[in-house]
């Protein structure tokens, strides 16, 4: 029979009902949004305890940090001093404007957090190796450019705390060799922080910053596709199914360089064998009980952490208010000046050696944990075989955490060492 | 976990719902918003019919605002105090009392901060009145919101505001400069107070410090000068005024208010009754001036004021280089001079002065002004301490003839002393005889120094 | 897996999420809105009324309106932009109509169009006595021509 607006919603949606499994696997690959998922996922990749679904909530954050950007860009001009008056204004004439503000800071607080909760997990559950090194060196870089995101959007208030960070940070920057004093000039666009600096950070805060994060969040997407999908537990898959587990050697000797159930090489189109015409050729490779429809077990656990993600930064955002200092003053220096708490670990160490601690320790750590999964030689992901990475890395982890924690609250004035318990009457 | 997941995304659902509805709410439900509705009330029951009524309380609530581009200010106090302007809020409560005396200072031209200080830009009480941390700002005290009027009017007398004119009196006969800068002129031992209206913003700070500058400022090498109450409220007051804000030509032009008592100082300082007189009480060369506003337009006798021969070919009046609002002020105080007045002037007039004399009262006076009597007294007894100086304190200036000639004296006024020390141990005195060189016109130093010698005292005979 | 469990609670929970995402469309309308307006104010005071003159009108430039005072009838406010494209009209006294100097529209003291190409007539505003006695011009109301504030 024909029905004129059900041909026109067949057009738009032309997979088969959910209720079918066509339908469910449609869902997935003809949609272009979802179709970076797999139509059917292993259970084990859906393990909360496994990955905390960290990148899921690191992504999710950077998306509400998207939105409620584009709604702060409507307000806010990036010339002082309108910047600092633009900012009590989405404080206080703006609906929903302190609201809005404050979820972008929470949530940026918030994913450096995660970022680095996330890279940690990879780390410990050895998600980087062989095939997956170069993700890892792909998730570094969007380590650093979430850190960057942060750096230039701390600017944009233009009150003393922004002013002096961001002074702070770039003079920490310029210590780097033959590089840092150029690398300052080009974003500061003069000497001192000042009218340019402030336009130079929003243009990257705002268009080349999270064009870049955008761009290397796809290709990283994509690897996380192409080298077999989410992490999962391998080394707990029962015994008899290890019986099954391939070992891939080098071509030419047998050394080991991984072990993997058995599976041929895994391409995609990971679909059911179904009736009836599909769209392009799918090929069957999975068991059956290992695996079930992304729709609904996936998509639903991941909305699930969409909306927990988006409801604590809501939450936070209607009780606690992101701070706002007095008006940018470049007379009058606070004292002491602190860089943003993701640096403040960097600024510990320069407080003891400008070159050493600012340049050659941070630049060490950088290029080593670019190089973790090349320098790796152990194949097994399993955490009893690699003690002592993990031991390692956990030092790391802890070193940055102390650093940035003294920072935080054991530096007064004149960075002199000052626990937080003792109170300081400084001059009225 | 599986029959549990559409539970949780229901939940969590909610829950974001739950949370989009509070944020909504907490927008929506601003303190200012209850504030209008209040007043809204009071001013329906004061309307006369039911229509009138209901219009007046079903008016929109919007945040209001004074654009104020030439104060660099936005100022939205008026969205809570909506009853400023209305006469008939005389006995509302706060915050919808009405403010007498406003005009000519409407909030649409002057806003309400840059008299009563707050945050214009907030919406909210703490935020608004600048009771915050990280506003610089707060509201002035009541009885300090006068002291704002010589932030715009920043010379003459400005009626109803004595403090002002006091405070300023004592800054530049106590000696103050001579440890302070104000508007580039000064000594540089204490801060520039070119700023410190703007800088200090805590009248309580600075009245006690005026009382006494140790109790607040630890070590301070200020002395205390022993000012009474009423003079450290108005160097208070002055202080207050100090902002030297940039504003624009409509708010600049009124720096001087043209009263009637700021035009009676100019009349003596220009000394008109050198050649005239007010009702036969005075010189004859000029004519009298009694009553002469009745006689003659506004517009007239200001043109008489900025070119005497225009209106009189062949006049001897010379013509002084008054501004606008200064020439405004001579003319409201001829509005009201009688010969009494010209009377007191008279008495009140220093002998003729030959020019030696003229030499040392001009030294007198600058001795004065650049704050020498700060650290060296009005009788140049000297005696402030100056702790591990040679002697200990200020010298006195009285036998200055006995250890240095006029023309040492006049070196040491241009570079400067550092006093030796009695234990060079110990740190350095804290006073210092400063370099007046670049601050000091030579003839000035030279008058300076001839003050000085018309009060030596001769040393007492062996 | 129970099927039946997944309907009712999955589909309340996309019902509640459509919910919270429509509601946040309308917030984010609203945000957009603005509160306060970086401009000259369309509800403003003008003066006392003895300082408005009887006979032709004051015209007062930054405002862009033209006050109009009558012994018998009272004050009247009328727009001095132009109906056409918005530029500000004159008032010639020797005619007693605006002219409009851009594409030659001319209205008559009501405000009609005379001639020209304007489309509608001059607006008039609402004048209103403030409660400190000066005059008070809303421009967000408009009134009929024939409106007439009467000052004792």
């Amino acid at each position: 029979m024909m029905n004129p607006l059900r041909d026109v919603w067949q057009s738009i949606f032309r997979r088969d009902p959910l209720s079918t499994d066509k339908g469910k696997s449609e869902l997935v690959f003809l949609n272009v949004w979802l179709h970076i998922h797999p139509a059917k996922v292993k259970k084990e990749n859906l393990k909360v305890k496994h990955t905390f679904y960290l990148g899921f909530i690191t992504f999710f954050l950077f998306l509400i940090l998207v939105t409620t950007g584009v709604a702060l860009m409507f307000y806010y001009r990036p010339n002082p001093p309108q910047a600092y008056q633009d900012m009590k204004d989405l404080q206080f004439a703006v609906y929903l404007g302190s609201f809005l503000r404050n979820m972008h800071r929470w949530a940026a607080h918030g994913m450096v957090i995660c970022v680095f909760l996330h890279m940690c997990r990879v780390f410990y559950t050895g998600s980087y190796k062989r095939p997956r090194q170069f993700n890892w060196v792909i998730g570094v870089v969007l380590f650093l450019l979430t850190l960057g995101l942060s750096f230039t959007g701390y600017l944009l208030p233009w009150d003393q705390l922004a002013f002096w960070a961001i002074t702070v940070g770039t003079n920490i920057g310029s210590y780097a060799p033959l590089v840092g004093a150029r690398i300052r000039e080009l974003l500061l666009g003069g000497h001192t922080v000042g009218e340019a600096a402030l336009l130079r950070f929003y243009v990257l805060h705002v268009a080349v910053l999270p064009a870049v994060m955008t761009l290397l969040t796809m290709v990283h997407f994509w690897r996380v596709r192409k080298d077999g999908g989410l992490s999962r537990p391998v080394w707990k898959l029962k015994a008899e199914k290890s019986a099954q587990l391939v070992t891939i050697g080098a071509p030419d000797t047998s050394a080991p360089l991984a072990v993997v159930p058995a599976s041929k090489d895994k391409t995609y189109g990971l679909m059911e064998v179904v009736t009836g015409k599909p769209i392009f050729e799918t090929v069957s490779m999975e068991e059956e009980e290992d695996t079930v429809f992304s729709y609904p077990y996936a998509f639903f656990r991941e909305g699930v952490a969409l909306l927990i993600t988006v409801a604590t930064v809501m939450a936070v955002s209607i009780f606690w208010q992101a701070p706002l200092e007095e008006l940018a003053n470049p007379a009058k220096t606070p004292n002491p000046a602190k860089a943003p708490w993701y640096f403040l670990g960097l600024q510990e160490l320069v407080s003891h050696s400008a070159l050493l601690g600012g340049v050659i320790v941070p630049g060490l750590a950088v290029l080593a944990l670019l190089a973790i999964p090349y320098i790796d030689p152990n194949p097994s992901r399993r955490p009893a075989d690699r003690k002592w990475a993990i031991r390692a890395f956990t030092l790391f982890v802890v070193v940055n955490v102390v650093l940035i924690v003294v920072g935080t609250l054991f530096r007064g004035p004149g960075w002199a060492f000052v626990p937080p318990w003792v109170h300081i009457t400084g001059a009225e | 976990m599986e029959r549990r997941l559409p539970q949780f995304f229901f939940a969590f659902s909610l829950i974001v719902l739950a949370l989009m509805l509070g944020a909504i709410w907490q927008a929506g439900t601003p303190a200012w918003k209850t504030y209008q509705q209040e007043f809204h009330r009071l001013e329906a029951a004061g309307e006369p019919n039911a229509a009138a009524k209901s219009g007046v309380l079903n008016a929109d609530l919007v945040i209001r605002q004074d654009l104020l581009p030439g104060l660099q200010r936005v100022d939205r106090c008026t969205t809570c105090h909506l009853g400023v302007e209305d006469p008939t809020m005389k006995n509302a409560p706060q915050p919808f009392a009405f403010h007498p005396n406003l005009a000519p200072h409407v909030p649409a031209r002057f806003g309400c901060t840059v008299c009563h200080g707050g945050q214009g830009l907030a919406t909210d009480n703490q935020n608004a009145h600048g009771r915050v941390a990280f506003w610089q700002e707060p509201l002035l005290p009541k009885q300090y919101i006068r002291a704002s009027c010589g932030r715009c009017h920043k010379e003459g007398e400005v009626p109803g505001v004595p403090e002002l004119t006091d405070g300023r009196r004592l800054f530049e006969t106590q000696g103050c400069r001579g440890c302070h800068k104000l508007n580039g002129v000064g000594g540089t031992i204490g801060p520039d107070l070119t700023e410190e209206g703007a800088i200090r913003r805590a009248p309580a700070w600075l009245e006690r410090h005026f009382l006494d500058p140790n109790a607040v400022s630890r070590n301070s090498p200020m002395p205390n000068f022993h000012f009474t109450k009423e003079q450290a409220r108005a160097l208070t007051f002055y202080m207050l005024s100090l902002t030297s804000e940039q504003m624009a030509t409509y708010y600049s032009s009124v720096r001087l208010i043209p009263s009637a008592g700021y035009g009676r100082e100019l009349f003596i300082e220009k000394n008109c009754i050198a050649c005239h007189n007010v009702g036969g009480v005075g010189a004859k060369s000029g004519p009298d001036l009694l009553g002469v506003t009745k006689n003659h337009s506004a517009g007239w006798l200001d043109e008489q004021l900025v070119n005497p021969e225009l209106v009189y070919p062949g006049s001897i009046m010379p013509a002084y280089d008054l501004e606008t609002n200064a020439r405004k002020a001579i003319i409201a105080f001829m509005a009201s001079a009688t010969a009494e007045d010209a009377q007191s002037i008279l008495a009140g007039r220093a002998r003729p002065l030959t020019a030696q004399d003229a030499a040392i009262e001009a030294g007198k006076q600058s001795f004065a002004r650049f704050g020498c009597v700060g650290c060296h007294g009005l009788q140049l007894q000297g005696g402030v301490p100056n702790p591990n100086s040679q002697g200990g304190e200020v010298p006195s200036l009285l036998h200055a003839s006995d250890d240095y000639t006029k023309e040492e004296v006049i070196k040491i006024i241009r570079n400067g002393k550092v006093p030796p020390l009695d234990n060079p141990a110990k740190p350095a005195a804290p006073l210092y005889m400063p370099s007046w060189k670049g601050l000091l016109a030579d003839e000035d130093i030279n008058r300076i120094a001839d003050y000085l010698w018309s009060l030596q005292k001769k040393k007492e005979g062996w | 897996m129970n099927r039946r469990s997944f309907f009712s609670w999955g589909t309340a929970g996309l019902v509640a999420l459509c919910s919270a995402i429509s509601v946040s469309l309308g917030a984010v309308v609203r945000f957009l809105t603005p509160s306060v307006f970086y401009e000259p104010p369309q509800n403003f005071k003008i003066g006392n009324p003895a300082d408005f003159s009887f006979g032709p009108p004051t015209f007062l430039a930054e405002e862009k309106i033209f006050v109009f005072r009558d012994r018998e009838k009272g004050f009247a406010v009328a727009n001095a932009v132009c109906t056409h494209l918005g530029c500000t009209v004159g008032y010639f006294q020797n005619d007693e109509r605006f002219h409009c100097p851009c594409h030659g529209s001319v209205f008559n003291a009501d405000g009609a169009v005379q001639h020209g190409p304007a489309p509608r007539p001059l607006e008039w505003f609402e004048v209103t006595l403030a409660r400190d006695g000066r005059l008070r011009v809303d421009k967000d109301h408009v009134v009929p021509a024939s409106y007439r504030l009467m000052v004792s």
